[in-house]
């Protein structure tokens, strides 16, 4: 898998998936957007969040059903088995990216800096 | 959920309606109801509205590529496997996929429609920017339609304006101005040319014109004594630094100082656009000079139709106290000509034409696409018959094409563009503008127009396949279609825009022929000079120069030209022939009555003026050392029509002339005419007299240089840097040569016929792809037709011939409507046309031929595609 055309994932995609899995079960268009602003705090068209989700059924890393009860039939969606795994192929490149990078350094730098 | 107490503002909401796809709609708008009053009870409402927008215009370009997406995927939802909801305009985007993948299937088809609608796109986009301000654009000056010019346009004289000056009924105002170019000089550098007009005090009120900065002439500027003034241009105003400042700063002009007082605005222009300063200058109530034109504001409620009793009255007023002899009687033909007429008009013409030319080649395009489009739908007859008998309704199918067309346009929209772009600059050269080049302008408004006229065209276009598949069985398609369609539809529509196409293209043909015959009979015309090897440079002193020193200034500058290499023999004129007009007076013959004044052209000239330009010696000498320079009187040498027109059966060596320059003038020969004026003018008299002992009293003059040199124009940079050292004080105007001189005597007529022999060019080729489009497809859907006479024995020549004779027929049919055509049309090009009619057998013989051949051709290439094929591969095949 570690070729997979589909790693590393967008930003956006990856966002979104990770927001499919922390609903947990209960994961339609509108839950999903609210949980990624509510971990980034950023503002989320839902536009954007239904665009993303489609293109990630279609590259079948989501699967959808519908939801038949009361209230309003609702599109819940699923990560695949594929999906899970381009979400821990994404992780660990992320992760093999940053070893041995030490930002702190850098970061003390800038705080002794600009207390001076 | 619906009934919630919080209404939603209801625009966000229809927007966000619009672009959801049916499916997912209803749950979406459920559940950002629910936040929406979530958020309006923790944070109130406004914050709450805020959201929703933000939720509908950010989601706005998301769903839009989301839309697009599904259609153009044909994506759908495993969750939605039971309620499918396609995006909006679905088949659209299904129609403009499926459309893009046959026109990449088809790539020749394509590329043909796209580049012949983009040809007739762009040259009518590139036409239309040059024809935009010529014909369309509003003169810059106020209610342009009560302004009229006077006739006799650069006859007029101070006198007669002094005279009544403020008295010409029906007129606001009349004022008058000429040419009055002037030297700069800025520091050390050499002396620059003004282009400029002098004008009286009232022409910017005649006008209406207001200025940009400080004011424009008034009452008072133009008598003696007045401080001399000017008026600039904007591009002069910022070529000068643009600073307001300017106003009140005095510059050198002609050596002598200029108060700025006023700057025109930018788009101002009067009489053309490369005129950059007006001046005004004391106005001599005795001033015979006539080199003015009038121009006059109409009194209010005049206009030029009830203007004829004051025109009347005016003539009678001038006649009373002006006497006239036979040239420049102002009595005659008095009238006058709307502004935009007078200055614009002699564009007109060239643009119109072309302007229709381009129309044409418009409309062949259009033919040409819709010639092939037909040929794709009739080869698509089945594939639509199919579609129809399982249900797809006519609407559906024409959706399909029009979507395919739509694609063809915008392709030939981006590709027209850059044709436009390239093209503009090609007519901008090639048409007779002058000084309005400059003026003309391709901007993005031709894009617009280019997209405009691409969409308009496509539709026309898919209008003819459209009507055949209304008109057209579709059923009985499927049943002939299995038999191949031995004896298809007649194909009556297609014959019919061939046919159309070469009648048009042979309006453009045979007005390139005509134009081809009256050009090379303008050539044929002797000018009486040498053209080839002669370098011309046209000086300009300033005016506080005597006429002493600028003779004496020439002659410096003519013994320098002489040393250089390859020059043979260098003079000066005051005016070159094939420049149109010049001076002229009247003198007597010694001997003659003296009633009896001689009209003639006067030119001065340098001693070695003759040879330089190639003028042939009829009679007696030239100028040489015995030619003194003197106070009065001299030598003089005339032309033949003089001799002949005035010493009939004498001889004129000898003779002795007065008036015009004071003293007497002996003639000392008779040389070839020369076409002093225009090339076409009649032969008139004219006198040539030495400069030095007539005055060079013009501050302009024309240097020509004869060289040995292959290339004249290869002399004149030599030139130019020997006339600056050795002149400095002259500012040059122009370089050019003699030759080039002589294509402007062509004039117009030349460049047209340049322009529509491309433009004919362009005709042929998209007629020849029309012809060869609709033969090919006839050849080919009579396929099974021919491999089954071939099989039985036809000879491949019959086959051949017959089909070419096909094509031929096509284009006999189109010729002759178009020579009717032609017939009415050539009209437009009457005032380029010399020595032929509008009706010329030779240029309409011409034409056909060439058409005629060009469709041989065309045809002839699937005639014999069709006369190679093995039959028995062909019967298997179907």
């Amino acid at each position: 898998m570690t070729n997979d055309p589909l790693t590393p994932l967008g930003v956006l995609e990856e966002q979104v998936l990770v927001a499919v899995l922390r609903t947990r079960g209960d994961a339609y268009g509108m839950e999903v957007r609210r949980e990624i602003e509510q971990v980034t705090g950023r503002d989320l068209a839902i536009g954007a969040v239904y665009a993303t989700l489609d293109r990630l059924e279609q590259k079948k890393l989501l699967t959808s059903r519908r939801t038949h009860g009361a209230g309003p039939s609702r599109r819940l969606f699923e990560l695949s088995a594929r999906g899970a795994r381009a979400l821990a192929e994404t992780r660990e490149m992320r992760d093999r990216l940053w070893r041995g990078v030490d930002l702190e350094a850098i970061l003390q730098l800038r705080v002794l800096r600009t207390s001076y | 959920m619906t009934d919630l107490p919080v209404p939603l503002p209801r625009l966000p909401v229809a927007l966000l309606r619009r672009l959801l796809p049916r499916a997912e709609r209803d749950e979406v708008l459920a559940d950002i109801r629910v936040e929406y009053v979530e958020i309006a009870a923790a944070e109130g409402l406004a914050t709450a509205k805020r959201w929703l927008w933000r939720q509908a215009l950010g989601s706005a370009p998301a769903l839009l590529g989301w839309n697009w997406w599904r259609g153009w995927t044909g994506f759908e939802p495993q969750a939605n496997a039971y309620r499918p909801g396609g995006p909006m305009l679905k088949s659209w985007i299904t129609d403009a996929r499926y459309a893009a993948r046959r026109l990449r299937a088809r790539p020749t088809y394509t590329i043909l429609s796209i580049l012949t609608l983009a040809l007739g796109i762009g040259g009518t986009t590139a036409v239309f920017g040059i024809a935009r301000p010529l014909l369309f654009d509003p003169l810059p000056y106020a209610n342009a339609k009560e302004v009229v010019t006077f006739w006799m346009p650069g006859w007029w004289n101070e006198e007669e304006f002094m005279y009544f000056r403020g008295r010409i009924p029906g007129f606001q105002a009349v004022g008058m101005h000429r040419s009055g170019d002037l030297t700069m000089r800025a520091g050390d550098g050499p002396t620059r040319l003004l282009p400029g007009r002098i004008v009286s005090a009232e022409l910017f009120d005649v006008l209406g014109a207001h200025p940009l900065l400080g004011r424009v002439f008034r009452q008072g500027d133009d008598v003696d004594g007045a401080e001399p003034v000017a008026v600039i241009s904007y591009g002069l105003w910022q070529e000068l630094g643009g600073s307001a400042s300017i106003i009140g700063r005095r510059i050198t002009l002609d050596g002598m100082p200029r108060t700025v007082i006023g700057v025109m605005p930018r788009g101002f222009w009067f009489p053309d656009p490369s005129i950059r300063i007006w001046t005004t200058r004391p106005l001599d109530p005795q001033g015979r000079n006539g080199s003015w034109e009038l121009v006059g504001r109409l009194a209010p409620g005049q206009t030029l139709a009830t203007m004829q009793p004051n025109l009347d009255r005016f003539v009678s007023m001038i006649h009373e106290r002006f006497q006239y002899g036979p040239k420049g009687d102002k009595t005659k033909e008095a009238k006058f000509t709307p502004i935009r007429e007078r200055l614009l008009g002699k564009m007109q013409p060239a643009v119109v034409a072309t302007f229709v030319a381009m129309g044409l080649i418009l409309l062949i395009a259009c033919a040409n696409v819709a010639a092939l489009m037909l040929g794709q739908v009739e080869g698509r007859a089945s594939e639509l018959a199919v579609r129809s008998a399982l249900g797809a309704s006519r609407g559906r199918l024409t959706q399909q094409l029009v979507v395919e067309a739509l694609l063809v346009g915008v392709g030939a929209a981006v590709v027209g563009a850059a044709l436009a772009a390239a093209g503009f600059r090609i007519l901008a050269e090639a048409l007779p503008l002058g000084a309005w080049s400059s003026s003309t302008g391709f901007d993005w408004t031709m894009f617009a127009v280019a997209l405009l006229i691409a969409i308009f065209a496509v539709l026309l276009v898919v209008l003819v396949p459209t009507t055949s598949l209304w008109r057209g069985d579709l059923r009985g398609s499927i049943s002939s279609a299995r038999t191949s369609g031995i004896q298809g539809r007649g194909g009556r529509l297609e014959r019919g825009l061939v046919v159309a196409e070469v009648a048009l293209a042979m309006l453009i043909v045979s007005g390139a022929a005509l134009l081809v015959r009256s050009v090379s009979k303008l050539y044929a015309i002797n000018p009486g000079i040498e053209t080839k090897g002669v370098a011309v440079v046209d000086v300009m002193s300033s005016r506080e120069m005597t006429s002493v020193q600028r003779r004496q200034k020439i002659e410096e500058a003519l013994a320098a030209l002489d040393t250089l290499p390859g020059v043979q023999s260098s003079a000066a004129a005051m005016k070159l022939p094939l420049r149109g007009g010049g001076d002229s007076f009247n003198v007597v013959i010694e001997g003659h009555a003296s009633d009896e004044s001689v009209f003639t052209y006067y030119r001065v000239v340098t001693s070695d003026y003759f040879r330089t330009l190639g003028i042939k010696l009829r009679d007696g000498r030239l100028f040489d050392n015995s030619d003194q320079p003197a106070d009065s009187g001299g030598s003089v040498i005339i032309n033949e029509t003089f001799a002949k027109k005035h010493f009939p059966g004498e001889n004129p060596i000898g003779r002795r002339l007065t008036g015009g320059f004071s003293g007497t003038w002996q003639v000392i020969g008779v040389v070839a005419n020369v076409a002093e004026g225009a090339l076409t003018d009649d032969e008139e008299a004219t006198s040539y007299y030495l400069a030095g002992q007539a005055p060079m009293f013009e501050h302009q003059a024309s240097i020509v240089v004869r060289t040995s040199r292959a290339n004249a124009a290869s002399v004149l940079e030599d030139a130019r840097r020997t006339v600056n050292r050795v002149a400095p004080a002259f500012a040059i105007q122009e370089t050019t040569t003699m030759s080039r001189i002589l294509d402007e005597a062509v004039g117009p007529a030349r460049q047209m016929m340049m322009l529509l022999t491309l433009l004919s060019a362009l005709a042929m080729v998209l007629g020849a792809i029309g012809i060869y489009g609709v033969i090919s497809h006839f050849a080919a859907r009579r396929k099974r037709d021919w491999a089954i006479r071939v099989a039985l024995g036809l000879p491949t020549s019959r086959v051949i011939r017959q089909i070419v004779s096909q094509g031929a027929a096509l284009v006999a049919v189109g010729v002759v409507i178009g020579v009717l055509g032609t017939i009415a049309l050539a009209r437009l090009l009457t005032s380029f046309l010399f020595g032929v009619g509008t009706v010329d057998p030779i240029s309409f013989a011409a034409a056909s031929a060439v058409l005629l051949l060009i469709g041989v051709v065309a045809a002839f290439i699937p005639a014999r595609r069709a006369s190679t094929v093995d039959p028995a591969l062909v019967l298997r095949e179907q």
